[in-house]
């Protein structure tokens, strides 16, 4: 491999082959490794243009019945798919929106101001962390009936609006910012409010866009709460509504691996679109155990 | 005065901010834990108690704590988290390799000879597609072809960014969406698995059939005897970490424990049992000699009782995977010249029993190696300092002394820090893909803890009992935290 040679002689022809087989070597590897992990992606799309009848059958490719592009059509006409990834956009819109404001106001908080107690309820903050999601999900519904917001948007957007992960991570990002800028607009006279909304905020954006990416991302996803408040099918959420295609209802592979393509690609868009906040926010500890 | 009006006055601005956040975290955080200790304490049955039947509501103490150990069903599903959770160490080794094969250049060095890649790769392609086609491949084949030489193209062109899109995507994706799509994948009869594995395992008992049976047998005894010496192996390695004063005696206790595991399994499972006794009774001398050695020579240095435990857990754990792999080989080749005489068959997968949950562990892998834990051994590389490399080089040393003296050490940190994570996230895990692809089963094999909680809490409505659950399962989350916090710092130091 190139970077082990210890000192690189361009002019040296046998160094020059030898580190031109090394670089065909490691693309040979990486391809080797991606090709096997596309492959069940590959079989998910070829299977959403087969016939049903050709779907079990060991050709990946559509053989005597042909390519069947109407798949896609049939999904939105067997279910109310279109209304699913609009409910999907719509709730994980709000959380992220929510989420980012109460969790950078609470950042400006613990980073910027200071009162008594302040890093006794940080601390406090951060030990609701370590909190499985699991332990709050039992009573969290039992108070979702008492509030009668099961079945209710706002009962799937609620609960998520509120984030401990979220402050802790802007408040990182907000430390980082000397703290000069401030002091020297306090000295002019502006409130705290205009400080936070305009020196803080806009210089915590690429926190605030790897914030929102992940928030995203993780109630475009999320499973658990939206399989147990919802009941209505109307506000069904993608991954509830995927679960049609896999029930004694329907039992269309075909189908279902269309509606699972459609629902696979905005993630794969948004990844290869935002990749360069994603990356870095994974690297500076955005992780959530 | 004045000092005290201020302070009031920063009370309430900071508290002002802190407001619409802390509103929600009291709500939906702090409420609901007071309520779920609350109900962990009591006997809440919606079976009980319903808007039809209202009986009284009991506190009952540790009564439903005593059920989890009483009643079989939460250790054995604490135990099929813990056979998932043994995927870790496989998933943290997939994210290293890739992360260290990403981490190279891929320039080979420089412009030109790159431009030679590109064509080279260029010519690859279209020669291949021409061969395929030419030769009347099926469309198959010239499917794949174009796909792996599509992937190529693209690697070239692109560099290492490409790549590690594709690595990630499909951890990025994971959700319910890639469990139907595994689900579907794993489909016994349907399945493009088992219709791609059907002809290969024909040709394969076919060939088996044709060997000497002795050759398979005494190839099942390698594999025994191989787990045997990694066994001595990583005993020989905590030994002379002990001795050097690496470790402290109860760390090094723990870490021999879990390299005792494999040897007790294979005392009970059917094609290993009788010859893994006569193995041993040899590993017990050889392990024999090796106290002796160290009760004759004695510690050079002295350590506390739990210094060097993360080391010394790295190495067991590893050790302990490979054990297993190899006993697990050895019993299937001990077995295999029975199972061809009849035929091979592909196995069912999630259908079946003993294969549901090394099916759910391949999944787990495939989404594992370009995750996360990729992404943050790719910058712990980039922080490795050159000249330690430099100082190797000099040095002499061959490309895997530079990895296992150098890069390995340097990654310590991030090992620990992704160890501890994958712990925490893997005792969590695992209602997703219950849920969508195995409703828990067969029989049970799949259910882990966090399944369970749902069944009992959201299908049975035994609120109590799965509170119960919760909080256990948080014991376990916390004692890693706590693990983490007490050793995590002294381990990155080292």
């Amino acid at each position: 491999m190139s970077t082990t040679e210890p000192k690189p002689h361009p002019t040296h022809r046998g160094a020059h082959m030898r580190r031109f087989a090394g670089a065909g070597l490691l693309h040979g590897t990486l391809v080797a490794v991606s090709f096997v992990l596309v492959l069940p992606f590959t079989w998910m799309v070829l299977s959403s243009f087969k016939h049903l009848s050709e779907v079990g059958v060991g050709s990946w490719l559509p053989r005597a019945m042909g390519w069947h592009p109407e798949n896609y059509a049939e999904v939105f006409r067997q279910i109310p798919f279109g209304r699913y990834y609009w409910n999907s956009i719509l709730i994980a819109s709000w959380v992220t929106f929510l989420q980012a404001f109460t969790s950078s106001l609470a950042a400006f908080s613990f980073s910027r101001l200071h009162w008594p107690g302040r890093d006794k309820v940080f601390m406090l903050y951060l030990s609701t962390m370590m909190l499985p999601g699991l332990v709050m999900m039992i009573p969290n519904y039992q108070i979702m009936i008492s509030l009668g917001l099961v079945d209710t948007m706002i009962g799937l957007v609620l609960p998520a609006a509120f984030s401990a992960f979220g402050t802790f991570l802007l408040r990182q990002f907000m430390l980082t910012i000397p703290s000069s800028l401030d002091e020297a607009a306090e000295i002019d006279g502006a409130s705290k409010w205009r400080v936070y909304w305009e020196i803080i905020l806009p210089l915590t954006r690429p926190g605030l866009i790897t914030l929102a990416i992940f928030t995203f991302m993780g109630t475009y996803n999320s499973f658990f709460w939206p399989l147990v408040m919802l009941k209505s099918q109307h506000r069904y959420t993608l991954p509830i509504g995927l679960l049609y295609f896999d029930s004694t209802a329907g039992q269309e592979t075909n189908l279902l691996m269309a509606a699972v393509t459609m629902s696979v690609a905005p993630m794969i868009i948004v990844f290869v679109c935002l990749q360069k906040y994603l990356v870095r926010g994974i690297q500076l500890g955005a992780v959530k155990g | 005065m004045g000092v005290k009006s201020k302070q009031a006055r920063n009370l309430a601005t900071g508290l002002a901010f802190l407001a619409p956040n802390i509103v929600g975290v009291l709500v939906f955080t702090v409420l609901p834990v007071l309520f779920s200790i609350m109900l962990a304490f009591s006997n809440w049955d919606l079976r009980r108690h319903n808007m039809f039947k209202d009986e009284a509501l009991d506190f009952v103490g540790f009564d439903n704590f005593v059920r989890l150990v009483t009643e079989a069903d939460f250790l054995r599903f604490l135990g099929n988290t813990l056979f998932l959770m043994m995927g870790i160490p496989f998933a943290i080794a997939g994210a290293l390799c890739s992360a260290l094969l990403l981490s190279k250049d891929l320039r080979a060095g420089g412009g030109r000879p790159y431009i030679w890649l590109l064509a080279s790769a260029g010519l690859i392609v279209s020669t291949v597609l021409l061969v395929v086609s030419g030769m009347g491949g099926t469309g198959m084949v010239i499917l794949l072809s174009g796909l792996a030489c599509g992937v190529l193209v693209a690697g070239v062109a692109g560099g290492t960014t490409v790549y590690r899109t594709l690595f990630y995507t499909p951890h990025f994706t994971a959700g319910v969406a890639t469990f139907l799509l595994w689900k579907k994948l794993y489909d016994p009869y349907e399945g493009p698995i088992n219709t791609g594995l059907a002809p290969v395992l024909n040709h394969v008992s076919d060939g088996v059939n044709a060997l000497p049976p002795v050759l398979t047998r005494s190839a099942s005894w390698l594999c025994l005897a191989l787990a045997a010496l990694l066994f001595l192996w990583a005993l020989r390695r905590l030994r002379l970490s002990w001795v050097d004063g690496d470790l402290g005696w109860a760390a090094g206790l723990v870490p021999v424990a879990l390299l005792c595991v494999p040897g007790a399994v294979a005392q009970i499972w059917h094609h290993t049992a009788g010859r893994a006794l006569w193995l041993g009774a040899a590993v017990a001398i050889a392990a024999a000699w090796q106290g002796a050695r160290v009760a004759a020579r004695g510690k050079d240095f002295d350590s506390s009782a739990m210094n060097g435990i993360g080391s010394g857990l790295v190495v067991a754990t590893a050790a302990m995977v490979g054990q297993f792999v190899l006993v697990g080989l050895s019993a299937l080749l001990y077995a295999l010249p029975e199972l061809a005489a009849d035929g091979l068959e592909p196995p069912r997968w999630i259908h079946e029993y003993h294969w549901a949950k090394p099916s759910i562990m391949i999944m787990g892998l495939w989404g594992a190696i370009g995750s996360n834990n990729m992404l943050l051994y790719l910058a712990a590389l980039t922080n490795v300092p050159q000249e330690l490399y430099e100082a190797a080089d000099i040095d002499g040393a061959g490309r895997f002394q530079r990895f296992w003296n150098v890069t390995w050490p340097q990654l310590a940190p991030t090992t620990f820090f992704i160890t501890v994570m994958s712990m925490i996230g893997g005792l969590q895990g695992g209602f997703e893909m219950a849920r969508t692809m195995t409703k828990g089963g067969p029989a049970g094999a799949t259910t882990t803890l966090s399944y369970f909680i749902y069944l009992e809490g959201f299908e049975t409505g035994r609120l109590s009992f799965a509170s119960a659950v919760a909080w256990a399962l948080f014991i376990l989350v916390f004692s890693v935290t706590l693990f983490n916090w007490k050793f995590g710092n002294r381990y990155v130091n080292d």
